[in-house]
């Protein structure tokens, strides 16, 4: 229900503009969502759906294989930190869609080079926030762990994990915005697939409505990207509903 | 039980006590007041583990492992209920145990709930419950009803003596409150940075009627000039 003010929104602008502009470069909403409708019915629109959601999905997963231990590494151990924190800011800020062109050559020109380039700018910004998640839990809670003789492994699973869960689902929706784009782009070379194929293919044969469908599409990949990770988030992190 | 002697615990900066001696028996109940920065707190984490002593021997019967702690805070987990809190580092056998306390407690219905939805009263309570299902021959309370209103901290006082006399736990107990430090202590300790300055068993300990009776208020009045001024 929240959605709908704000699709309402969104639609009344569009509209404004596709009659303001009267060209097919911006053709009316309508247009659009009939066509996509039909394409996802008969044509193979879903497909390239689906690919985009593989490749950001695996993305996430990898960044997350890495970051957690990478993170709580840091966070929890003073040495360790000094060694990756500086590290990551120093890589952190780079532009990695220009290693692109390196991954195509060192992990092929496939599913994977993509794969790996949305979970390299996951990485860091989830690395970091986990780093921070695990320095912020209150040394009440660890001198508590002390006392009542937790093991290590307790120490893991009922203070630090639980600690950066929510930090954990705040990193992916920190990154959503950023690995579409990151995402789109790199769809554009050696893709056959793929929401970033099918939106410059439509433009490039100048199939405005095509590309609208696309773009469409994009948008409706992150929103429902954002519902996921709060969902999840809502059923793992059960006090974040309270 | 406990055995401390000529002990001494230095922070960087300063000294939190020094020359500090006693012996505690087995099911004793000890209170220990002190003004502000006497060394009260950090006396119980040394004896707790959780701060190395710098000089001096201290000794438990059945080592750390067979005391608890009860924090000036709760510190409850705000991502476990309040059975997940109470069995923190245990394992299920302990659920049975946990249950009754918290039926004792009068907590039994909030047990799946989160700590942020009891009130402050309850939240202590839980980590009381916390402290004690691990069934420690040594029970150590910090302060812990320092944050509760009267009538709880009363209520909860009663609770706690109760179960500790029960069970035959040995008590050592730190407080800003010299009535607390009476109701509670079968002894009492004024504790101040270089050592105890004074020192005196509560033969009335055991009256039911003991918030009542002259020689508490007695007993009180000693204390207060003992500590020379607000605690």
């Amino acid at each position: 229900m929240k959605y709908v003010r704000g699709t309402t929104i969104v639609l009344v602008l569009w509209y404004a503009l596709a009659w303001v502009l009267a060209s097919p470069i911006v053709p009316f909403p309508h247009l659009v969502l009939v066509h996509l409708v039909r394409s996802m019915g008969e044509g193979k629109t879903y497909l390239h759906l689906l690919f985009s959601l593989y490749r950001i999905f695996m993305g996430m997963m990898l960044a997350l294989f890495f970051a957690i231990p990478t993170g709580m590494v840091a966070g929890r151990f003073k040495a360790l930190d000094q060694v990756v924190s500086p590290v990551l800011y120093l890589l952190y800020p780079l532009p990695k869609i220009a290693f692109l062109p390196i991954f195509m050559v060192l992990f092929g020109i496939g599913d994977l080079s993509k794969i790996i380039l949305i979970a390299v700018i996951i990485f860091f910004p989830a690395a970091v926030t986990i780093r921070d998640g695990v320095k912020e839990i209150p040394v009440q809670f660890l001198e508590l762990a002390r006392a009542y003789h937790l093991k290590p492994r307790q120490i893991l699973k009922d203070i630090l994990w639980p600690a950066i869960l929510p930090r954990i689902f705040s990193s992916l929706r920190i990154t959503v915005g950023i690995s579409l784009s990151v995402l789109f782009i790199s769809e554009n070379y050696a893709a056959t697939y793929g929401l970033g194929y099918y939106i410059m293919n439509s433009w490039v044969m100048a199939y405005y409505i095509g590309m609208y469908s696309g773009i469409v599409l994009l948008s409706l990949l992150g929103l429902g990207l954002y519902i996921v990770i709060d969902g999840v988030e809502r059923l793992v992190v059960p006090q974040s509903a309270l | 039980m406990v055995t401390i002697s000529d002990a001494r615990l230095d922070y960087p900066r300063h000294i939190a006590f020094a020359n500090f001696t006693l012996a505690v028996k087995p099911g004793e109940m000890v209170s220990i007041i002190g003004k502000s920065g006497c060394g009260k707190t950090s006396l119980l984490y040394a004896i707790a583990g959780l701060l190395p002593l710098s000089q001096g021997t201290l000794s438990l019967t059945g080592g750390t492992e067979a005391c608890s702690i009860m924090f000036q805070q709760d510190r409850l987990l705000p991502w476990k209920t309040v059975l997940g809190n109470v069995l923190l580092g245990l394992t299920k056998d302990y659920v049975g145990q946990a249950e009754m306390l918290l039926d004792r407690m009068g907590l039994y219905g909030h047990r799946k709930k989160y700590p942020q939805q009891l009130s402050g009263g309850e939240r202590q309570r839980v980590a009381l419950v916390r402290s004690l299902v691990r069934n420690p021959r040594l029970l150590l309370l910090d302060e812990p009803l320092a944050a509760l209103d009267e009538q709880n901290r009363e209520l909860l006082q009663q609770e706690i003596k109760e179960f500790v006399i029960t069970k035959g736990i040995t008590l050592i107990m730190v407080t800003h409150s010299i009535q607390e430090a009476i109701f509670m202590g079968s002894r009492i300790l004024v504790m101040q940075p270089d050592g105890i300055r004074f020192e005196t068993e509560n033969p009335h300990h055991g009256a039911k009627d003991l918030r009542n009776r002259t020689e508490f208020f007695a007993l009180e009045k000693v204390l207060r000039a003992q500590l020379g001024g607000p605690a």
